[in-house]
């Protein structure tokens, strides 16, 4: 932090010490080395600019990534004035990689989530995207400030929301349920099966993710000439035609993206299934792997074993991003 | 003929529905949680469309009860040095990943988009580790500073798009009227920015406000939660009072949804770049 300080006053202050002055050059004898000062200065700005950048993320993000590896390779124990580790090698992974747990309940809670929030949220981020496009103005705006409603509500609140819309016994959608006669609303508790659990969960995340996916999408719709179509029509395509030849390999970069960064992002859910009554540990059914690896760290105070569970989680996210990166070059799209 | 009438007739009445079915499946959620912090008898209120009155005594409670106040203006302090820091900071990385030609540019770039999947919970149990060595739990200059980690690179990303908007040519002439590279910045490039630069600050505001787990885990005292940690201590052991927990959840959603609403014009150019040519 204090490299990323000095740096950034030196910026601000005085500019770095030689200032590139463009125009006509100074006819003296200096000419020459103000051109190679200049060279330098061209060379070194533009790192100048980005090393506050690249201390703060080296230093919070990628060390911390370094010492969880660490981490899981030692017994770590709190102890007076610091904390000790003592090296135990894979010990964490195989007990991890062994436990039933794990492959009978945290890994399947995690990936099927995942891909059920994934699929649903994409679904019906394209469907909203493709009922925008056809709207009018008035209309259009009204469902976008809706929209943007849901996508503003912060995980925490939201998933507070459902959870008292779903509450036993007093929540609307149990006393409405109760009053249709499907449920008794004495003695149901959805929250302490994990169907009905991740049910919940999945439509809390749905909610709070196709706002994204329907306006992405919902821009490269608008990228689409409506030539194209008029053209279509002249040729004799019908509706369907249309939709599958112009408008689907028109979309389908930007479907990819939505695709993977939502897979991304609903691995690591965690505030929503934290929050959630049983989510904080109470309920081992419901254990997600991100959940998982805080319990075991925070709770259990066992943080080799947590952060064993986070590294796991590590890996398969850094799959995922290496599928998406490579995915943005070879559409060349992004002109990096 | 027929084909046409058909498909407008179904155009008719479908759309309306499906207008409809948006609207109540996006706002619903919201309105409930509005009108619940509002019903007096929030508890007893079970599947009744209408609050059974209106009254704010659930917002003085959070306020008078269970100090609100602070927490709300923790979170301002912990969002306020966030933006700031962030602002600087991704502006000029942003400047130069978007205006210079360098060696390893794109692979910056690509650091900048894998540290964007690194999972909180990867993250929180090294750094409470590493702030607890520093005796930097239960600060909010700790938590701010892992705030201004956890913007950055959304920050730049974005930035980096609204920089690319500005021509070359307006520097150029800015160099050729004899202004040094900072005196070009400050008077050129700075106010052409500066729409951006908002709306990514913003945005870097709300990561912070709405920030759970390292609040969560870094604030232990009760005098420095976050509101979003601060609405926890309304759950009881057995019962919840739902009232004082919709209100407070109200006072940290409705900043949020104003500013978001302010900005997603700016903003939403900015996310679909990523995904869409523009």
């Amino acid at each position: 932090m204090k490299d990323a300080s000095v740096v950034k006053d030196t910026l601000v202050d005085g500019g770095p010490k030689a200032p590139a002055r463009r125009g006509p050059p100074r006819p003296d004898g200096g000419a020459e080395a103000a051109r190679r000062r200049k060279r330098l200065t061209t060379l070194t700005r533009p790192w100048l600019l980005l090393a506050p950048s690249l201390v703060v993320l080296a230093g919070l993000l990628l060390w911390p990534l370094i010492q969880v590896g660490k981490l899981s390779l030692q017994d770590y124990e709190v102890k007076f004035g610091g904390g000790v580790g003592t090296f135990t090698g894979f010990d964490h992974y195989s007990d991890l990689l062994t436990g039933e747990l794990l492959w009978k309940t945290v890994l399947p809670n995690t990936v099927f989530f995942a891909v059920a929030c994934v699929g649903l949220t994409v679904a019906l981020g394209t469907l909203v995207a493709l009922l925008l496009n056809r709207l009018g103005p008035t209309w259009r705006l009204i469902c976008s400030i809706a929209i943007l409603a849901a996508w503003a509500m912060p995980a925490v609140t939201g998933t507070y929301v459902w959870i008292w819309l779903f509450q036993p016994q007093d929540g609307m959608a149990s006393q409405l349920a109760g009053s249709l006669g499907l449920i008794d609303p004495e003695t149901t508790n959805w929250f302490t099966e994990r169907g009905p659990f991740y049910a919940i969960a999945t439509l809390n995340v749905i909610h709070h993710g196709f706002p994204f996916v329907a306006i992405t999408v919902l821009a490269g719709l608008m990228t689409i000439p409506k030539e194209l179509y008029e053209a279509g029509e002249l040729d004799g395509a019908n509706a369907w035609q249309r939709f599958w030849n112009i408008t689907v390999p028109t979309i389908k970069p930007v479907f990819l993206v939505v695709t993977i960064l939502s897979t991304i992002w609903d691995f690591k859910v965690f505030t929503q299934i934290y929050l959630m009554p049983g989510g904080d540990g109470s309920n081992p059914d419901v254990y997600n792997l991100g959940v998982y690896s805080y319990i075991e760290a925070f709770a259990k105070n066992d943080y080799g074993a947590g952060a064993a569970a986070a590294v796991l989680l590590t890996v398969l996210l850094l799959i995922i991003t290496v599928v998406y990166i490579r995915t943005l070059f070879r559409q060349g799209e992004e002109e990096l | 003929m027929t084909a046409r009438n058909r498909t407008t007739l179904a155009s008719r009445i479908g759309l309306p529905v499906a207008v409809a079915a948006l609207l109540v499946f996006t706002l619903f959620p919201v309105y409930w949680m509005i009108s619940t912090a509002l019903d007096p008898k929030a508890l007893t209120r079970g599947s009744d469309v209408l609050p059974s009155g209106l009254s704010l005594e659930h917002f003085t409670f959070v306020f008078e009860k269970g100090n609100f106040g602070t927490y709300l203006l923790n979170s301002a302090l912990v969002g306020l040095a966030t933006i700031v820091a962030a602002g600087v900071l991704s502006l000029f990385a942003a400047i130069a990943v978007a205006r210079f030609k360098f060696r390893f540019r794109t692979s910056v770039l690509i650091m900048i988009l894998i540290v964007q999947m690194v999972p909180l919970e990867a993250l929180v149990i090294p750094l409470f580790i590493q702030m607890r060595d520093y005796d930097m739990l239960n600060s909010l200059l700790g938590l701010s500073i892992v705030y201004i980690a956890l913007s950055l690179p959304f920050a730049i990303w974005t930035l980096r798009g609204f920089v690319a908007t500005v021509p070359k040519e307006v520097e150029e002439a800015a160099y050729i009227d004899g202004a040094s590279w900072p005196r070009m910045f400050w008077s050129v490039l700075l106010p052409l920015v500066a729409p951006g630069l908002v709306a990514t600050s913003i945005f870097a505001f709300i990561t912070a406000w709405n920030e759970f787990v390292f609040a969560y885990t870094f604030m232990k005292g009760s005098d420095k939660y976050t509101a979003a940690v601060g609405i926890y201590q309304f759950f009881g052991e057995n019962s919840t009072s739902w009232g004082p927990v919709m209100a407070s959840s109200t006072l940290v959603t409705v900043p949020v949804m104003i500013f978001f609403v302010i900005v997603h014009r700016k903003l939403g150019s900015g996310l679909a770049a990523g995904a869409v040519k523009g």
